[in-house]
């Protein structure tokens, strides 16, 4: 495939100053469904060739976006433009974008290549033109040798390759994904993950990438929009959101966290009901009820010789209730009291050989807490999954 | 190990229903059809075998009949598909999904009513004095003369076999909504080329299924034709019944029912030759083969392309 970021022909010219081809614009969007706010007045503009994603749990709007984009939601307030061209009341047959379905939703009474196929057969592209294209677009999706089986014929990897070609053989300006990796095994997943990403690199077609997976948002983007409950938590990259993130939400969606709720005292610091206290350089009110959190991966662990009782800051003392293999790390579950635990994660070359019910001690930098005004949405206390598929 | 059963004795009761009531009585029917009606008081006998009843079927009045017939199977089998798949498309595409229970159940209403008792309805509002009639005539019509004609049969027809031709599109359609159509659209086609490209070929079973469940028993149907044709809305059905019932002729009501089931067999093949050849070009030219991959292997191409 030859194409780089040139859109249809059909796409007006930008005006001056205007956004260029490839940017998508989201312009205060609000959409309900009955009662439920989908989408709450997000506004959200998306750079030409950037790899966007677009992440949070089920029912935070993340899809319902997309579909507004793609044509098959109406906003009920706000406008979307892409390359400068107002999308409002454009059907999704008119519209120069694309989509990778989360089934892929592959025609199954067509081969591979008519799926391909399909959608320049709409724009009446000449038959000799459509051979050529499908097959560098199979070509690129590494499918040329399925090209005339049909999808049942496939492999989920396979067909989903095949819901790539056939929505970059349209040579859209952007190109929408709802979770399409969702459906794949971890390694396959990966190694798609890997492909997309190059492809999205060399082609330079704008990326809208919906998924629920952190994994998949960290490891991809350019930047990551951090959705809840229909608006936009944080955007930023993926570095920014794994070290800062700007609110408990963030850091307990993204990667996993150990919260400690307390009453936040002079200097920055949350004094939880274990006794337990956090420097960092935080500005919340003393008084106010805090939330801290510290990643398993900055916590180290070591069996409690000392038997001290007295808490130390930036350290816990508790009961080890579970070790597990990760591969490249160890985690320990450590129990502090009746409603606090402690997840600890070290590199597998140096974790520390302990055993279920050993006293342990758990500690950490300051510098390696983040500070949050409480908030309910994140657990009240002690570790917090991430909500994972 | 435990010895597992064969999976085909599950349909084994199936099977010895098929064999008994039905592979049995037709086998008989076309036995019967080589005899011959002995005396005024036996109906059959096969003591000598010829194809003398065959002869006999193909008089100018069973002609007439059997024409009449066709007419009114493939006119009501096609109007049946064309009032039925719209509504079909609009149950399972455009209402609420909370409603379609109700709609589903609402196509079964009929059903609830005897088969004969609602034909007859039919004749009541049909009936030149009848209501219908008298309502039309208040605003100036003439007094309604359908009963007991041809149109009044394919009227019958339609509305005792309509639903058997919506459900089984409706099951069809349903199972094609969703992605499939948004992809379609996603990739450029309109409402109606997503139609004709992506829904109707998928609901392509359920068409089948709706075509075949109608066009064979009203092939065979006499009772429609019995309440609302009249002398003039004669049907096969009617005269094989005859035959069997006051002629008590039932070597030369076997014939005919043979003849009628070879027809019937051989319409349906006709119409599918004709559906295939018309659809023929059409989907030549949507088909695209690609043939075996090129010489480089496929799994290299990407890097290739990224490094180029």
């Amino acid at each position: 495939m030859t194409t780089a970021t040139t859109s249809k022909a059909e796409a007006p010219a930008a005006l001056p100053g205007a956004e260029s081809p490839g940017t998508v614009v989201i312009d205060a969007v609000t959409k309900h469904y009955g009662d439920a706010t989908a989408v709450d007045r997000l506004s959200l503009t998306i750079e030409a060739g950037e790899f966007i994603s677009l992440l949070g749990p089920s029912g935070c709007g993340k899809t319902t976006t997309l579909r507004m984009i793609a044509g098959f939601e109406e906003p009920d307030a706000g406008d979307i433009r892409v390359s400068g061209r107002s999308l409002l009341g454009v059907p999704p047959y008119r519209r120069d974008v694309n989509t990778v379905f989360q089934a892929y939703a592959l025609f199954p009474h067509m081969s591979v290549a008519e799926n391909v196929a399909y959608g320049l057969q709409q724009k009446r592209t000449p038959k000799s033109e459509i051979r050529d294209r499908v097959v560098d677009a199979l070509d690129l999706a590494q499918m040329r040798g399925f090209a005339d089986r049909k999808p049942t014929q496939l492999s989920g990897g396979q067909q989903q390759r095949v819901a790539l070609a056939r929505a970059l053989v349209n040579r859209p300006s952007v190109l929408l994904l709802d979770e399409p990796l969702g459906a794949l095994d971890r390694q396959l997943r990966e190694e798609m993950q890997l492909e997309l990403k190059l492809l999205q690199s060399r082609l330079g077609i704008t990326f809208v990438f919906v998924t629920h997976d952190q994994g998949e948002a960290l490891s991809m983007s350019d930047r990551i929009a951090i959705m809840r409950s229909g608006r936009i938590e944080q955007l930023a990259d993926a570095d920014t959101v794994y070290a800062r993130p700007a609110s408990a939400y963030v850091a307990a969606f993204v990667g996993q966290q150990n919260f400690f709720r307390g009453t936040v005292v002079e200097g920055g610091a949350v004094d939880s009901a274990h006794s337990l206290v956090y420097d960092m350089s935080a500005e919340l009110p003393v008084g106010s009820t805090g939330l801290a959190a510290v990643r398993p991966e900055f916590v180290s662990i070591e069996a409690d010789v000392a038997a001290d009782a007295s808490g130390a800051a930036n350290t816990a003392r508790g009961t080890l209730i579970g070790v597990s293999h990760l591969g490249e790390t160890m985690q320990y579950l450590v129990r502090l009291g009746d409603d606090q635990s402690l997840i600890a994660r070290r590199p597998s070359p140096e974790a520390p050989q302990l055993a279920i019910g050993d006293a342990v001690v758990c500690s950490w930098r300051a510098e390696s807490v983040l500070l949050f005004p409480a908030d309910d949405a994140a657990s009240a206390s002690g570790y917090v999954a991430p909500p994972t598929a | 190990m435990r010895r597992r059963l064969p999976g085909f004795l599950l349909a084994a009761p199936a099977w010895a229903w098929l064999a008994i009531f039905f592979v049995a009585p037709v086998a008989m029917v076309v036995w019967f059809s080589f005899g011959y009606k002995p005396s005024i008081f036996a109906t059959q006998a096969t003591d000598k075998l010829s194809f003398d009843r065959y002869a006999e079927v193909f008089s100018p009045t069973f002609f007439a009949t059997f024409q009449n017939t066709l007419w009114v199977g493939i006119v009501g089998t096609v109007l049946c598909f064309l009032i039925g798949l719209p509504v079909a498309y609009w149950m399972a595409v455009k209402a609420p999904p909370s409603r379609r229970g109700l709609l589903v159940a609402l196509v079964m209403v009929p059903f609830w009513t005897n088969f004969l008792v609602r034909t007859i309805g039919w004749q009541v509002i049909l009936s030149p004095d009848g209501w219908l009639s008298t309502a039309l005539q208040a605003v100036g019509f003439e007094p309604l003369a359908i009963l007991n004609t041809r149109g009044a049969v394919l009227l019958g027809v339609v509305y005792n076999y309509l639903p058997l031709m919506i459900l089984p599109l409706y099951v069809a359609f349903d199972r094609v909504n969703g992605p499939l159509r948004e992809a379609s659209k996603d990739l450029g086609a309109g409402k109606w080329t997503t139609f004709f490209r992506i829904t109707l070929p998928l609901a392509q079973p359920g068409i089948i299924a709706g075509v075949l469940l109608v066009y064979i028993p009203l092939m065979g149907d006499y009772i429609t034709a019995t309440v609302l044709g009249g002398a003039k809305g004669n049907m096969v059905g009617q005269l094989v019944a005859s035959q069997f019932q006051t002629a008590q002729n039932w070597a030369l009501g076997s014939a005919m029912a043979v003849v009628l089931i070879v027809v019937i067999l051989a319409t349906v093949a006709i119409g599918a030759a004709i559906v295939w050849f018309v659809t023929l070009p059409i989907r030549a030219s949507h088909r695209l083969v690609i043939g075996a991959p090129a010489t480089t292997p496929a799994s290299a191409s990407i890097r290739e392309e990224v490094t180029a």
